[in-house]
């Protein structure tokens, strides 16, 4: 699978060159490598948010590289959680609308069931009062409604972008730990790009991404 | 499928911007409207106030100045034609009714009219809701917004001519031309009418004549009022109000009577010139609030270009937890729906209030009521800025589903 990039001065970039990567269902991947080097891009090439310039992204039995727009739309909600660096959370919106929010894009009420398990999530993840509006949280606090926003619709796919890189030492540390439990607890595949070393010791397998290469321009 | 999370948290972010734009549509609907309400108003309410004028009769002139004289009693110096011309219709049989219409005089501001009480019925269409109808010389009936009561006596006084009368306000020189020995007492006040005429003072036709000296139109001896007209001779009339039998002898009517010293005329062909020159007005004006319109549309278009924008990450982080596109879409439409109708809403109450507040100034100037109501047009142009307005604001959305979910997610 490759994935090319025009890069500023309009030459195309190889971003990726991968052969051949098999995830095994349930592993802990913690993607490293230097800035650049494509662990996000990757990481969107998982979740279907890009599709790669040559080669297929397959899940199991589905190809998400070759679904429709819309199927990759319902397979993503059905299979993924997504954590960002930078939390992309709905500040306008409270705690506990923020990790039921991806329910609303595919049915119209959030059951009891499903508020009572978010309910519990959250407090899995230390959040109290959940009316408050996420705007108003400090970052720690943001990145674990995020967390449970991922891990509340039990994915089988958990996939985190330096989830821990803009929150301080301390909080760091309690993020990544909650990830990683919250990943075990859902029995998901928890693939997580990241620099932090402490997080990468909790993940048992570990990827190194090298630098992107230039290609060599074809005479037209 | 419930965007409503995603609305009520889009509208909180907006806040302000919301505001300007409910305010910026609110003020094009109101503009809108009340030019377009206002302008049909008072198109009905003067062709309504013309009804019983079927042919204008009277001395060679202006029309205009003669139709704006006898329909809407913005009084002029106008010519009088001769009496005779009342015996004439008396016997003619293309002739329903005829009255004879005379003005000039004044009371407190109040137009003073000499007719026929047929006339003062408008050939029978209303009944005095107070009182009773004038049976001889020295009675008056006074239009429903006349500030007088039944009782009371009033004296005419000589009206100048271009002299401009606020109703209810005595003129300081009123008092100088009164035509002393001449008092009519109020005896009936009519329902109103929704026209200028609910502010004269209706008195017999002999009256007017005989305060000018000129007798009193019937034969000698002879004091009862109302047709036949009989005197040697009978005095001139400025104008005469005729209800033809048809349609054809009003045709044959109006051009015997526009030879031999008189003019003829229909109020609604003088008012089709005047509505045309009010439309090429009404032209500019809609092109103004088309243009107002167009405007309003055009920065609000920007306004969410900018906001879809900043707001592009957003939706392309709802894209990337599972988001299709149709919940996207339907976020952005409903949320510019809510602000567009209540835009809308509050520009409709706005351009009704503010035709109101138009329709109440031009009644207190000419006394014409303006019944402003709210049409198929009005609702049409509001409808086509609402569908046009969402529909537009969902293309900067549209568009950024051409490039792929993590371009979004990068910006």
């Amino acid at each position: 699978m490759t994935l090319d990039h025009r890069g500023g001065d309009g030459r195309p970039f190889r971003v990726l060159d991968i052969p051949e990567l098999t995830v095994p269902s349930g592993a802990h991947i913690g993607l490293r490598g230097p800035s650049g080097s494509g662990k996000t891009s990757l990481l969107h090439l998982i979740a279907g948010l890009i599709v790669p310039s040559a080669g297929k992204v397959s899940w199991g039995e589905t190809e998400v590289s070759s679904l429709s727009p819309s199927s990759r739309d319902r397979w993503r909600l059905s299979t993924l959680g997504f954590v960002f660096q930078d939390f992309h959370l709905i500040p306008e919106l409270d705690i506990l609308a923020n990790i039921t929010l991806p329910t609303t894009f595919s049915s119209w009420r959030v059951g009891p069931a499903e508020r009572e398990h978010a309910e519990i999530v959250a407090a899995r993840m230390g959040l109290a009062d959940l009316r408050r509006r996420t705007g108003t949280l400090s970052r720690g606090e943001q990145q674990r409604v995020a967390i449970a926003r991922a891990v509340c619709r039990r994915p089988a796919m958990i996939l985190a972008d330096e989830p821990t890189a803009s929150l301080d030492a301390a909080h760091a540390d309690e993020v990544g730990a909650l990830l990683v439990d919250a990943a075990n607890e859902a029995g998901a595949t928890l693939i997580c790009a990241t620099h932090d070393a402490a997080l990468l010791a909790r993940l048992r397998r570990r990827l190194d991404i090298k630098a992107a290469t230039p290609i060599m321009e074809q005479a037209a | 499928m419930n965007p409503f999370a995603m609305v009520l948290a889009d509208l909180r972010a907006l806040r302000w911007t919301a505001a300007a734009i409910v305010a910026l549509v609110a003020l094009a609907v109101a503009v809108g409207v009340a030019i377009g309400a206002q302008e049909r108003a008072l198109r009905q309410s003067s062709a309504a106030a013309a009804d019983d004028f079927s042919l204008l009769i009277g001395a060679p002139g202006s029309q205009t100045q003669l139709l704006m004289s006898t329909v809407y009693l913005q009084l002029d110096a106008i010519p009088l034609m001769e009496g005779s011309v009342l015996q004439s219709l008396a016997r003619d049989e293309r002739v329903a009714a005829f009255a004879p219409i005379a003005f000039g005089d004044v009371t407190r501001g109040y137009p003073i009219i000499g007719t026929t009480a047929a006339f003062a019925t408008r050939w029978g269409r209303v009944a005095p809701s107070e009182g009773r109808l004038f049976a001889r010389e020295g009675e008056a009936l006074i239009g429903a917004d006349v500030d007088y009561r039944l009782g009371e006596s009033i004296t005419p006084s000589h009206g100048v001519a271009g002299q401009t009368h606020k109703p209810g306000e005595e003129a300081e020189d009123e008092a100088g031309h009164r035509h002393a020995g001449h008092d009519h007492t109020i005896v009936g006040r009519l329902p109103p009418l929704g026209s200028p005429w609910d502010r004269a003072i209706l008195v017999p036709i002999e009256s007017v004549w005989e305060v000018h000296g000129l007798g009193n139109g019937h034969a000698q001896g002879i004091e009862s009022i109302g047709p036949p007209f009989d005197g040697v001779p009978v005095p001139g009339v400025p104008a005469i109000v005729v209800k033809p039998r048809s349609v054809a002898g009003a045709y044959a009517l109006r051009s015997q009577y526009r030879q031999g010293g008189t003019m003829a005329f229909f109020p609604a062909e003088v008012l089709v010139g005047i509505y045309r020159s009010l439309g090429d007005a009404r032209g500019v004006l809609v092109f103004a609030s088309t243009l107002n319109a167009t405007l309003v549309l055009a920065s609000i278009l920007l306004l969410l270009i900018a906001v879809t924008g900043l707001r592009r990450r957003r939706y392309a982080v709802l894209r990337a937890m599972g988001a299709p596109r149709l919940y996207v879409l339907l976020v952005i439409w409903i949320g510019m729906a809510l602000l567009m109708a209540l835009g809308c809403i509050t520009g409709l109450l706005l351009g009704g209030a503010a035709a109101g507040v138009l329709s109440g100034l031009i009644e207190a100037q000419t006394g014409l009521r303006l019944a402003i109501s709210l049409d198929k047009p009005e609702f049409l142009q509001i409808g086509l800025l609402f569908v046009i307005g969402t529909v537009l604001s969902l293309l900067p959305a549209v568009a950024s589903f051409a490039s792929p979910i993590a371009s979004g997610l990068r910006d």
